[in-house]
């Protein structure tokens, strides 16, 4: 795992690390890979890939409302908004 | 005290629910040992009150008159929840989660939401940001965790039960380093709705108390088939207190062959020997089984549960809740810092970790690799419960260790999940019991069921400790 | 081959559409909050939708449904198992960082759409949510969040790059909406974006094997803007090639006003979106007996109804096409049909009904003229109290007013003079005021009569019934 590879996932995961911290980060990483690569020696060609335990299926509901809105409550609990909106820095597209 | 004698009390009328809060929350207050994030006092002592006032209605419920702690990952409505995270620091939820739901039905009272690694990500409780907590039998160790706080809480005598949640052992480990009783069900049995994401294919909440009779009761509150959950389990409805006096007859019980081989400590083994016997004492046969993809499990979940929860904390970006950086130029920079400065080291490594492993290139060799191994798990288990009833196995490699503990292998943490990742993957329901006191801490033993054998374990582990003290031992 | 008359300038475009289309549903794809347009900010939104810590999606089984009633009007494969996948990315007005959509299996997959006899083929058509809107005018340095488009079903639907000129794509497009209007699942009004398109372009020599690169036009929210668009980037791409550039693989967003694509800025990486199955959402199985369920209980086709109108009620081939080209048109005319002679009905709906539309672009059922109006009016030309000429005009107080034909034409004093005598005694009165006009007709000048004719109409005010004149004016001119 190489630096270039390092700011990619900081890039992807939207977490800002400073660069001289870099080092430090590849090395712990790193060491997890190691332990994850044992998984490598195993013979998993025949097996089919597990979701979720249960393998339940055909979960669904009707289309019926429920109003759960609470527009005051979410514009006021969010770091910034005004009556109507939530509010962030200019995106350019 | 343990539940059974807290809740006589109410039911008997010789303490008010309002007595019992009080006296729960004065211990709370003296507190050394950093359980507690939040105390709700004044919420508490309405609700108990609430309660008194209709005695007929929440006296034969489970939990009545009971004063309960909750994990800090389970949403109150209007009351701050913060898993452990400086993101969520100020964070109050607009709803309820269907646990503490359940529980506030069930007459259970809660007086704090305990203390946790953030975000339910660690082994000790050392990565919350409202810093580690320290296990009652020694204040220089770790409680274990994610589910620190709520084992303390109950080791400490402070509440009867808890809740926890376990993604990869977060109930069982913290349990058996307390010297408590702690049970992480099947997948699916109890509802997800409203308690924060770590790794959704496996978060599953559980209780903890004393002794299995505890677990028990808390666990009949808990479960509930959810229509807001799609991954919960439609079943009918059981009683697991009433269950606990159901005849088990003789089972078969499997045990680890050469479980000397997986670097367990003497401490543990002689314990986990001792166990043993007892089992065979109530008449259970002991049937060596063998175990040896156990430690791929551990590859398979350092995976999926990184995958997961890179996506699953997404929503942490300081737009509509939680922290937000003041360092927000534009929408790139709000994002970077907000998500640096919210998340603690730990968090942000298994974020990395998870959007490498579903990164372009890397989806195969990593994430689809590690649920194949998963499937593995699940097939092996499926094998083996064709020959046994139960499985029984230590909790932990070790006892309760040093807070800041150095370790010449960096990976020494994530390997001590080693027993209790395969029930996790498999969405199997385990219980973590007392059983035994080394170096004058506890140790603790496993029992892994069958999928919805949770009156199973309960039962059983409820026989041991009849015929036991462990669980009876304080710090 | 004969496709040439789409090559330009010798290039062959070479097109592939991405629609999305809201589903008309009662609530969102995952939450139970109302599934509306054009109501207050942030009101139409649920703990789910805000993607709140501890909050789970469960599926609408009716946006199944409605994309299960596509794939059958497409006859397209539906999933025996579909399974949803999480979509990972950052963007404001994307609540959760991810969005829940279809990947690998979809749906529906393997689709036909027969535009003006040519087989387009569906390579998928999947469920997804709609993303929050975020809005950059309210403020100098800030964008503000709307969410209550978040979570709002969509069905996105691929094409295979089969598409080879602009013109093509928008009557692809029009099929489309034409489908998606019969089955009822989306009101496919593009301009409050309830269908919307993004184009895949490239272009390649016509003998080459090999497609080019393609860039990815994304916001293109009409038919003209669809067109434009593309016939742009393609052009875009000729001058790339010519000039010996070469064509980037981007996506790229088409500005209406300056009538341009241009590249979305390049970032300083790619992104990847890390898909993989949703941990919170189970596999949905989706049986026959469903599938047969939906199809028993589907809305008529456009091309069923076609051929059912051309037999009961006796439309051309033209004439069926055009009034089942909409939905809403058709009903209409079906409705109309029952009080009314239906060859009538179609010819002035094509006509005068549909001018009018036109003109001042608007639907039929946003216009004033309802069944019973037009009905009313067709019911006095077929018993002849007004000619064609005065029904022009009462279908256009209709237009205004929304009055019921009768009424109009009362109050107006439009009725017909069919009566014998006074039309005989306006047309004398005319020939006796013009009697140098009648000489002349009488010496030869045949065109002259219709001057008379003219006349007798101005006289009349256009009620004179021109069958009733031409039999008097004969006779007293011969006379």
């Amino acid at each position: 795992m190489d630096k270039i590879e390092l700011k990619n996932l900081l890039f992807l995961a939207k977490i800002g690390i400073a660069d001289k911290e870099h080092p430090k980060i590849i090395e712990k990483l790193t060491n997890t890979f190691d332990l994850i690569d044992e998984m490598n020696e195993l013979d998993l060609d025949k097996v089919q890939p597990l979701n979720n335990p249960l393998e339940l299926n055909n979960v669904s509901r009707k289309d019926s409302d429920n109003d759960r809105n609470a527009k005051k409550d979410f514009l006021e609990n969010s770091p910034e908004s005004d009556e109507d909106y939530f509010i962030v820095p200019k995106i350019i597209e | 005290m343990n539940f059974k004698t807290q809740r006589e009390k109410f039911r008997s009328k010789s303490i008010s629910a309002k007595e019992a809060v009080q006296e729960t929350i004065k211990r709370a207050k003296t507190d050394k040992l950093n359980i507690f994030i939040n105390c709700f006092e004044s919420e508490a002592l309405s609700k108990a009150e609430h309660i008194d006032n209709n005695f007929a209605k929440f006296k034969d419920q489970p939990l009545s008159g009971v004063p309960i702690a909750h994990k800090d990952i389970f949403c109150t409505k209007d009351l701050i929840t913060t898993c452990g995270s400086r993101m969520l620091k100020d964070f109050k939820p607009p709803y309820d989660s269907t646990v503490i739901d359940n529980c506030n039905n069930a007459g259970s009272i809660m007086i704090a939401k305990t203390n946790m690694d953030e975000f339910a990500m660690g082994s000790s409780n050392e990565t919350s940001f409202f810093g580690p907590v320290s296990n009652p039998w020694s204040e220089n160790l770790v409680p274990g965790g994610s589910s620190g706080g709520s084992a303390a809480c109950v080791a400490a005598d402070i509440t009867c039960i808890s809740t926890g949640t376990d993604t990869g052992g977060s109930i069982r480990q913290p349990a058996a380093l307390c010297g408590i009783t702690g049970m992480k069900p099947t997948y699916g049995l109890v509802s997800r709705w409203g308690m924060i994401a770590f790794c959704s294919s496996m978060d599953q909440a559980g209780p903890f108390s004393k002794d299995a009779f505890g677990c028990a009761a808390l666990l009949d509150a808990m479960a509930s088939y959810d229509l807001k959950d799609s991954t919960c389990s439609k079943r009918k409805k059981i009683c697991y207190e009433k269950s606990l006096n159901d005849n088990l007859g003789n089972l078969k019980i499997g045990v680890i062959k050469n479980i000397e081989d997986l670097g367990i400590h003497k401490n543990i083994l002689n314990s986990y020997e001792t166990s043993k016997t007892v089992l065979q004492g109530l008449g259970h046969e002991l049937k060596e089984i063998d175990f040896s993809e156990l430690s791929s499990g551990i590859c398979s979940y350092y995976v999926i549960a990184p995958a997961e929860c890179s996506s699953n904390l997404s929503r942490f970006d300081g737009v509509k809740f939680g922290h937000r950086s003041a360092k927000q130029k534009d929408i790139s920079e709000l994002y970077m810092q907000t998500r640096s400065e919210g998340f603690g080291d730990e968090v942000k490594k298994r974020i990395l970790i998870g959007t490498h492993v579903l990164s372009a290139g890397f989806y195969d060799a990593y994430y689809l690799k590690a649920q194949k191994v998963r499937r593995n798990i699940k097939n092996k288990f499926e094998e083996i419960f064709k020959d046994v009833d139960l499985i029984f196995m230590p909790t932990t490699l070790d006892q309760a260790f040093e807070k800041n503990r150095e370790s010449s292998d960096p990976n020494r943490m994530y390997k001590e999940d080693l027993l209790t990742i395969p029930a996790n993957l498999a969405g199997l329901p385990a219980i973590s019991f007392p059983n035994g006191l080394k170096n004058n801490l506890p140790t603790g033993g496993q029992l892994v069921g069958n999928y919805f054998s949770e009156s199973l374990l309960l039962n059983i582990t409820n026989k041991i400790q009849e015929v036991t003290d462990w669980h009876k031992m304080t710090p | 081959m004969a496709q040439n008359d789409t090559l330009v300038k010798g290039w062959q475009p070479v097109i592939g559409l991405e629609v999305h289309v809201q589903l008309l549903t009662n609530t969102k794809l995952f939450s139970p909050a109302r599934n509306n347009f054009g109501e207050d900010a942030n009101t139409l939104v649920d703990l789910i939708d805000m993607g709140l810590p501890g909050v789970l999606p469960v599926m609408n089984e009716e946006a199944m449904r409605q994309g299960i009633k596509f794939g059958l009007a497409t006859s397209a494969k539906i999933a025996k198992t579909m399974i949803f996948d999480r979509k990972n990315y950052f963007y404001p007005d994307l609540p959760k960082g991810y969005q829940i959509t279809q990947l690998h299996f979809p749906i529906v997959r393997d689709g036909i759409v027969d535009v003006d006899g040519k087989k387009i083929r569906i390579h998928q058509a999947h469920l997804e949510e709609d993303a929050g809107k975020s809005m950059h005018d309210q403020y100098d340095s800030k964008s503000t969040i709307d969410l209550n488009r978040s979570g709002v079903p969509l069905l996105e639907i691929v094409s295979e790059p089969d598409i080879r000129s602009a013109a093509e794509a928008v009557n692809y497009l029009k099929k489309i909406h034409q489908i998606i209007t019969y089955l009822d699942i989306s009101d496919g009004n593009m301009s409050q974006g309830s269908m919307r398109c993004d184009a895949n372009v490239s272009i390649m020599r016509p003998d080459s094997k090999e497609f080019g690169t393609r860039a990815e036009i994304k916001n293109i929210n009409s038919f003209k803007f669809v067109e434009k668009a593309i016939n742009f980037e393609v052009k875009r791409q000729i001058k790339c090639l010519e000039g010996g550039e070469t064509v980037e693989q981007e996506t790229r967003l088409y500005d209406s006003t300056k009538d341009e694509t241009r590249s979305m800025r390049t970032k300083e990486f790619a992104n990847d979106y890390r898909y993989f199955p949703c941990p919170d959402l189970v596999p949905i199985n989706i049986s026959s007996e469903l599938i047969k369920d939906i199809s028993n209980n589907m809305d008529e086709l456009p091309e069923e109804k076609e051929q059912r109108f051309r037999k009961v009620y006796k439309l051309d081939d033209y004439e069926a096409k055009v009034i089942c080209a909409e939905r809403q048109t058709a009903n209409f005319f079906e409705e109309v049909s029952k009080n009314c002679d239906p060859k009538l009905s179609a010819k002035w709906i094509i006509g005068e009904v549909n001018a009018l539309l036109n003109k001042n672009n608007i639907s039929l059922g946003n216009s004033k003229i309802t069944p019973d109006n037009f009905s009313s009016l067709m019911a006095k030309i077929n018993d002849g109290t007004i000619s064609g000429k005065i029904a022009k005009e009462v279908l256009e107080e209709i237009w205004s007013t929304g009055k019921n034909a009768e009424k109009i034409i009362k109050s107006k004093g439009l009725e017909q003079i069919s009566d014998e005598a006074e039309l005989e005694s306006i047309t004398q009165s005319v020939l006796d005021n013009n009697s140098r006009q009648v000489e002349a007709y009488k010496s030869g000048k045949d065109k002259l009569f219709g001057f008379f004719v003219g006349q007798v109409m101005k006289e009349t005010q256009g009620k004179a019934n021109p069958k009733s004149i031409n039999e008097i004016l004969k006779r007293l001119l011969s006379g």
